[in-house]
C-alpha cells in the first residue's frame, strides 16, 4: 500500500449566492501566484458569459494551486467551485464528492441564508470537514460576532477559529489558506490499488474528444493506460492526463488523491456518465465508487427550433450541452403546432432559462419554449398508472381515474415586516402553512407545502418582488399528493393547439384561462376571419376572446410611383408569413407562443 | 397606351400628411426648375420618338401654383418632342386655394382637358387641421370656374374626429359642385410627417372606424350614380381616368421631374428626390436616374395580378397571356386554391369579391413570389 500524497487538499467554496464565493476563489488563485492579477479577468472561475453577466456560477471549473503554508511545507491545492442556486444541489453534490473539505462562505453582512444551510448539509453528509469563513468585514454593516454566533447555532459549527476576511479587498486571506492546510483533511486512497477515479464532470473537446473531469481515489493512470467507465464495456486508450491551471495543463501521471483529467479520445458522452468510476481495463476494480445521487429533472417544457427547418441545428446543440449538463435531460418530441423538437426536463427554472440562453447564444437559434410544466403522476380506470410532464400526452379525462401532482416543503426567510405578503402569497399559490420560527429579531422562517406546478411560473420572482428582494427560498421534493388536476385546453377557430396546452388546478384553470385568453387575443393578428380564442377543459369552454377580423388594409392610392414600393412591402409580409405557424385555420407568429408563456408572469 | 408624368414639386404650404416631394419654400426655383424638366424630356426625346403616348398627368405638389405659363410651356414641348394621340387625355392637379380664371383659361390653351382638385374634406376645421391652404368656398370658386369641365375631386377619410355626418356633407359638395370622378381613399400616416404622431398616439380612426366611413362613403356614390372601378376610384360612367387605368393595366409610362417614376423597357426607375441634385445632372447633361430595376419575370406577373385585381376590370386571362404566354390561374394555382373564396370568375375575367376588396392586402400576400 502506497498512501496518497499527504499534502493535497480537495476543496470546494460553499456559499450563498452574493456572500462573495467567486472573489475569494479569486483571491486564493491570486495568492498562490496561479494566476497574477493583471492577467486576471474579474472572477476567473465564472467562464461562461451567463454565469458572468448574472453573477451566478452554474458550471464547475476546477483549478490546481500551489500554496507554501506558514510549517514551511508546500501543498498542492485542488479547488472546485460550486453554484450558488436552489437549481444546481446536483451540481453541488458532484463538487463535493470530489472533495474532502469545504469553505464555507457566509456574508458578514447577511448572516446564514437558507442556501448555505441547505449546501452545508449536503457537504456534511459527504462527510466533508467544513472550515467557515467569514466575508464583507469592510462593510459598516459588518456584524462579524453575531455572524459567528449564528453559525453556531445555526449549523452547529465551532467559528472560534474561523478566518475573518474582506476577499473584495484582500484582508486576511492567508488565514483562509492556512485554515484549508490545517482543517481540511489530506486524501485516502491506494496509489498503487487498481485505478478508481470518479468522474465528476466532462465537456467534449473537438481535438481531444470528451475530457473526463476526475477525483483520483485509488491508484493512477497515464497516457498509454486502457480504461472503462465501470458502467459501459467500451475500452479506450488515455492519450492524455493532466491537471487544471486552470486550463489543461498535461502531466505524466495521476495518483490516487488527486484531481485532473483524462483524455482517451472519447467520442460520446453516452459511453462514460457523469458519476461513474473510470477504471482499468487490464486490471478492474471490482467495486464502483459510491458515486453520488442523480438527479431527477423536476421541471420540463418543449423546444422547438423557431424556424422549422432548423430542427437538425437544435439537436446538435442540445447534444452539446447535454456533454457538460449531465442533468439535462431531453427527447425528441412532435407538436402539431410546432413541429419536431424536444422535451426537456431541467433541475429548475433558472437552469431551464439558461439552457435556453445558452442555446440561442451558444449556438446563435432562435428557439420557442412551451410553458414549463412539471410531472404528474397519472391513475387510471383501468389501473395503470405513468408519469406526464407534457400535457399533450395526457390521456382523455373520461380514462383518468385521478392525478398527483408533485409537492414541495419550502422554506422562506423572510425580515418579519414582510411576513404578510409572503404569507398571502404561499396562500395564493395553494399553499399549506405548516411552521414558522423566529430565527432572531430580524428574520423569520415560514414553512410550507408548496405544488410544484405553482412554484415554477412566477413563485420566485413574486416572492423577491414582494419582499422587495429580502426573502430566501429553498425548497425540496417532498413527495407526490392527489389533486384536482384538469388539462387546460386553448382554442383557436375551434381547434385546439397542443403547443398551449397546460395542466391545472381545478381552482385555477378559469383564471388561467381567462388570462390566456386575454393575452392570446392581443398577440394573434387580426385576420381575414374573426377567430374565436377559446380555453377549454375536456370539451367545455370556460372563456372566450375574439380576435376581431381585420376590415381595412388597402384604402391608400397605387399609381405609378407606388407600385415598387407596394410589391416590397407584399413580398415582405409574405416573408414574415414564413415564421408563422398554421394552427388550423389560423396563422400565428411564432413570437406569440413566446410572448404568451413571458405574460403568464404578469398576472 | 403609354402615359407621360409630370411632377411639379412645389407648394405653398406643406400638408400635415403629405410625404411626396414638394417644397413650400422653393418657389424662386421654379424657373430654373422647369427649365431643366424641358430639358430631361429633351434628353428621352431620342429614345422615346417611336412611341404613341395616351396621357399626360401634371402632378406635385402643387402644379397649379407655379405660373401657368410654365404648364403651357410644358404641354408645348411634349408637343413638340413627343408623339400624342389622337385625343390625349391631359390631367392637371390644383389645390383650390391657388385658382383663378387665368389660370385655367392657359391650361385649356395648353391642352389640358381634365382637372383633378384636391377638396380632401368640406370641414373647414378639418382643413385648416391638415395644413391646407384652402376652404370650402375656395373649392366652390374653383370649381365654379369648371363649369361643364371633366374634373375629379379628392376626398380623405380616416380623419382626426371624421364622423360620417362629416363624410356626407363633403360627398354631397364634391358631387353638387359638378366633379364627374371622386378618388376616396384613406389617409396614410407616413413616418416623418407631422400626422404621423396623432397616428401614434391613436388619435386617427382606426382601420375599423375607417371602413364604417368608407362603406357609408360609397353607399352615398352609388346613390348618386357612381360606380367605382378601383379601390379608391369612382366615377360616372365614361370619365375613368385613363392615364390612371394604364398604371392598373401595368402600361408603361415616363416620368419626368424631381422624384418621378417610370416604367419603361421592363425597368422601373425614379429621379433624385433631391432638387439641386437633379438641376445639376439635367445641366450637366445626365439623366437624374437614382434606381433602375429590371422586373423579373415572376416580379413583373406578381405586379400585373396585384394592380388589376385593385380595379373591377379584375383579370383578363387572356390579356395575362398576351403578356406573358402562359396561363396564369396554372402560374399562381397554389395562391388561387388558397384565395378562391374571395375571388368571383366570370368567363375570362377574375376579380376579388366586392366584400373582400378592402382586405385585398391579406389576400394579395398569397400571389406574391
Amino acid at each position: 500500500m502506497a498512501e496518497a500524497n499527504k499534502n493535497i487538499r480537495n476543496f470546494c467554496i460553499i456559499a450563498h449566492i452574493d456572500h462573495g464565493k467567486s472573489t475569494i476563489a479569486d483571491r486564493i488563485m491570486e495568492l498562490t501566484g496561479q494566476v497574477a492579477h493583471r492577467d486576471m479577468e474579474e472572477q476567473l472561475l465564472d467562464s461562461m458569459d451567463i454565469e458572468r453577466e448574472r453573477g451566478i456560477t452554474i458550471k464547475l471549473a476546477p483549478v490546481r494551486m500551489f500554496y507554501t503554508a506558514k510549517d514551511g511545507q508546500e501543498y498542492e491545492f485542488n479547488l472546485i467551485d460550486t453554484p450558488g442556486h436552489v437549481d444546481f444541489t446536483y451540481e453541488v453534490s458532484r463538487s463535493l464528492a470530489a472533495c474532502e473539505g469545504a469553505v464555507l462562505v457566509v456574508d458578514a453582512t447577511q448572516g446564514v441564508e437558507a442556501q448555505t444551510l441547505a449546501n452545508v448539509y449536503l457537504a456534511l453528509d459527504n462527510d466533508l470537514e467544513i472550515v467557515p469563513v467569514i466575508n464583507k468585514i469592510d462593510l459598516q454593516s459588518a456584524r462579524v460576532e453575531e455572524t459567528k454566533a449564528e453559525i453556531e447555532d445555526v449549523i452547529g459549527l465551532d467559528c472560534s477559529e474561523a478566518p475573518c476576511v474582506s476577499a473584495k479587498e484582500g484582508t486576511n486571506m492567508q488565514d483562509v489558506l492556512e485554515a484549508v492546510v490545517k482543517f481540511v483533511p489530506p486524501p485516502k486512497g491506494d496509489t498503487e490499488a487498481p485505478l478508481k477515479a470518479l468522474i465528476f464532470d466532462s465537456y467534449y473537446d473537438n481535438y481531444k474528444g470528451v475530457i473526463l473531469f476526475v477525483r483520483m481515489k485509488d491508484g493512477a493512470v497515464k497516457a498509454g493506460d486502457r480504461v472503462k467507465a465501470f458502467l459501459s464495456d467500451k475500452i479506450y486508450e488515455v492519450t492524455e492526463v493532466g491537471a487544471f491551471s486552470p486550463r489543461l495543463q498535461p502531466k505524466q501521471i495521476l495518483l490516487a488523491g488527486e484531481v485532473g483529467y483524462i483524455a482517451a479520445s472519447i467520442k460520446s458522452i453516452e459511453d462514460v456518465a457523469v458519476g461513474d468510476t473510470v477504471i482499468s481495463a487490464d486490471r478492474p476494480a471490482a467495486e464502483p465508487l459510491p458515486g453520488y445521487k442523480k438527479v431527477q429533472p423536476v421541471v420540463f417544457c418543449g423546444i422547438y427550433p423557431l424556424d422549422g427547418s432548423k430542427f437538425l441545428d437544435l439537436k446538435e446543440a442540445i447534444l452539446k450541452l447535454k456533454l457538460n449538463d449531465a442533468s439535462l435531460t431531453f427527447e425528441p418530441d412532435n407538436s402539431v403546432a410546432l413541429g419536431f423538437g424536444f422535451r426537456c426536463g431541467f433541475l429548475g427554472l433558472l437552469h431551464m432559462e439558461i439552457i435556453q440562453e445558452r442555446i440561442e447564444r451558444e449556438f446563435n437559434l432562435d428557439i420557442i419554449t412551451t410553458a414549463p410544466s412539471v410531472s404528474y403522476l397519472v391513475h387510471k380506470t383501468d389501473g395503470s398508472e405513468f408519469f406526464v410532464d407534457n400535457p399533450s400526452h395526457l390521456p382523455p379525462a373520461a380514462e383518468i381515474e385521478y392525478m398527483e401532482e408533485p409537492i414541495v416543503k419550502a422554506e422562506v426567510y423572510s425580515p418579519p415586516d414582510y411576513l404578510g405578503s409572503v404569507m398571502d402569497l404561499c396562500q395564493d399559490k395553494r399553499g399549506v402553512f405548516k411552521d414558522m420560527t423566529y430565527l432572531d429579531t430580524r428574520r423569520v422562517k415560514l414553512e410550507y407545502r408548496l405544488p410544484l406546478n405553482e412554484i415554477v411560473y412566477d413563485f420566485f420572482d413574486e416572492l423577491k418582488s414582494r419582499t422587495k428582494g429580502y426573502a430566501s427560498f429553498d425548497y425540496e421534493i417532498a413527495g407526490y399528493e392527489r389533486s384536482k388536476l384538469v388539462k387546460l385546453d386553448i382554442l383557436l377557430n375551434g381547434d385546439a393547439c397542443d403547443a398551449l396546452s397546460t395542466i391545472v388546478h381545478e381552482d385555477r384553470a378559469y383564471a388561467r384561462g381567462r388570462m390566456l385568453c386575454e393575452n392570446l387575443k392581443d398577440a394573434i393578428p387580426r385576420q381575414l376571419f374573426e377567430i374565436p380564442v377559446q380555453a377549454a377543459i375536456g370539451g367545455k369552454i370556460i372563456a372566450r376572446e375574439t380576435v376581431k377580423a381585420v376590415r381595412k388594409d388597402v384604402l391608400a392610392k397605387c399609381y405609378g410611383g407606388d407600385i415598387t414600393r407596394k410589391k416590397k412591402l407584399l413580398e415582405k409580409q409574405k416573408e414574415g408569413k414564413k415564421r408563422m405557424r398554421q394552427i388550423g385555420t389560423v396563422e400565428v407568429p411564432s413570437e406569440v407562443f413566446m410572448q404568451i408563456l413571458k405574460t403568464n408572469k404578469d398576472k | 397606351m403609354p402615359g407621360i408624368y409630370i411632377h411639379i414639386p412645389f407648394c405653398k404650404h406643406k400638408c400635415t400628411y403629405c410625404d411626396f416631394t414638394s417644397f413650400p419654400d422653393k418657389l424662386n426655383f421654379a424657373e430654373a426648375y422647369m427649365a431643366c424638366l424641358y430639358k430631361e424630356m429633351g434628353l428621352r426625346a431620342e429614345e422615346l420618338k417611336g412611341v404613341t403616348f395616351d396621357t399626360v398627368y401634371i402632378g406635385g405638389g402643387t402644379p397649379s401654383v407655379i405660373d401657368p405659363a410654365y404648364i403651357y410651356g410644358a404641354m408645348k414641348q411634349i408637343k413638340k418632342l413627343f408623339k400624342l394621340a389622337k385625343n390625349p387625355e391631359v390631367t392637371i392637379e390644383m389645390n383650390p386655394g391657388t385658382v383663378n380664371e387665368n389660370k385655367i383659361a392657359t391650361y385649356k390653351r395648353a391642352g389640358v382637358d381634365r382637372f383633378s382638385i384636391g377638396l380632401q374634406t368640406a370641414i373647414d376645421g378639418q382643413l385648416q387641421e391638415l395644413g391646407r391652404i384652402h376652404t370650402v368656398r375656395d373649392y366652390l370658386y374653383c370649381t365654379s370656374l369648371l363649369k361643364g369641365e371633366n374634373f375629379s375631386a379628392d376626398v380623405m377619410l380616416g380623419l382626426r374626429g371624421q364622423t360620417k355626418e362629416d363624410v356626407r356633407k363633403t360627398i354631397a359638395i364634391a358631387v353638387g359642385s359638378g366633379a364627374k370622378h371622386i378618388s376616396m381613399y384613406a389617409l396614410t400616416p407616413e413616418d416623418g410627417t407631422p400626422i404621423y404622431t396623432q397616428y401614434l398616439n391613436g388619435e386617427l380612426p382606426d382601420g375599423d372606424e375607417v371602413r364604417e366611413l368608407y362603406d357609408y362613403g360609397y353607399s352615398l356614390l352609388k346613390e348618386a350614380g357612381f360606380t367605382r372601378y378601383e379601390v379608391s376610384n369612382f366615377c360616372r360612367k365614361g370619365y375613368e381616368s385613363r392615364h390612371n387605368l394604364n398604371y392598373w393595366r401595368r402600361g408603361e409610362y415616363i416620368g419626368f421631374g424631381v422624384s418621378a417614376s417610370s416604367f419603361f423597357y421592363g425597368r422601373r426607375f425614379t429621379n433624385t428626390m433631391n432638387l439641386d441634385e437633379y438641376i445639376k445632372c439635367i445641366l450637366s447633361g445626365f439623366l437624374p436616374v437614382v434606381e433602375n430595376e429590371k422586373v423579373e419575370e415572376a416580379d413583373a406577373k406578381f405586379e400585373f395580378v396585384m394592380l388589376a385585381l385593385r380595379t373591377s376590370e379584375g383579370i383578363s386571362a387572356e390579356k395575362y397571356k398576351a403578356a406573358f404566354g402562359s396561363d396564369w390561374r396554372e402560374d399562381f394555382a397554389s395562391a388561387l386554391k388558397k384565395t378562391a373564396q374571395f375571388m368571383e370568375t366570370v368567363g375570362d375575367i377574375t376579380r376579388i369579391k366586392e366584400e373582400w376588396l378592402y382586405v385585398q392586402n391579406q389576400i394579395l400576400i398569397q400571389f406574391a413570389p
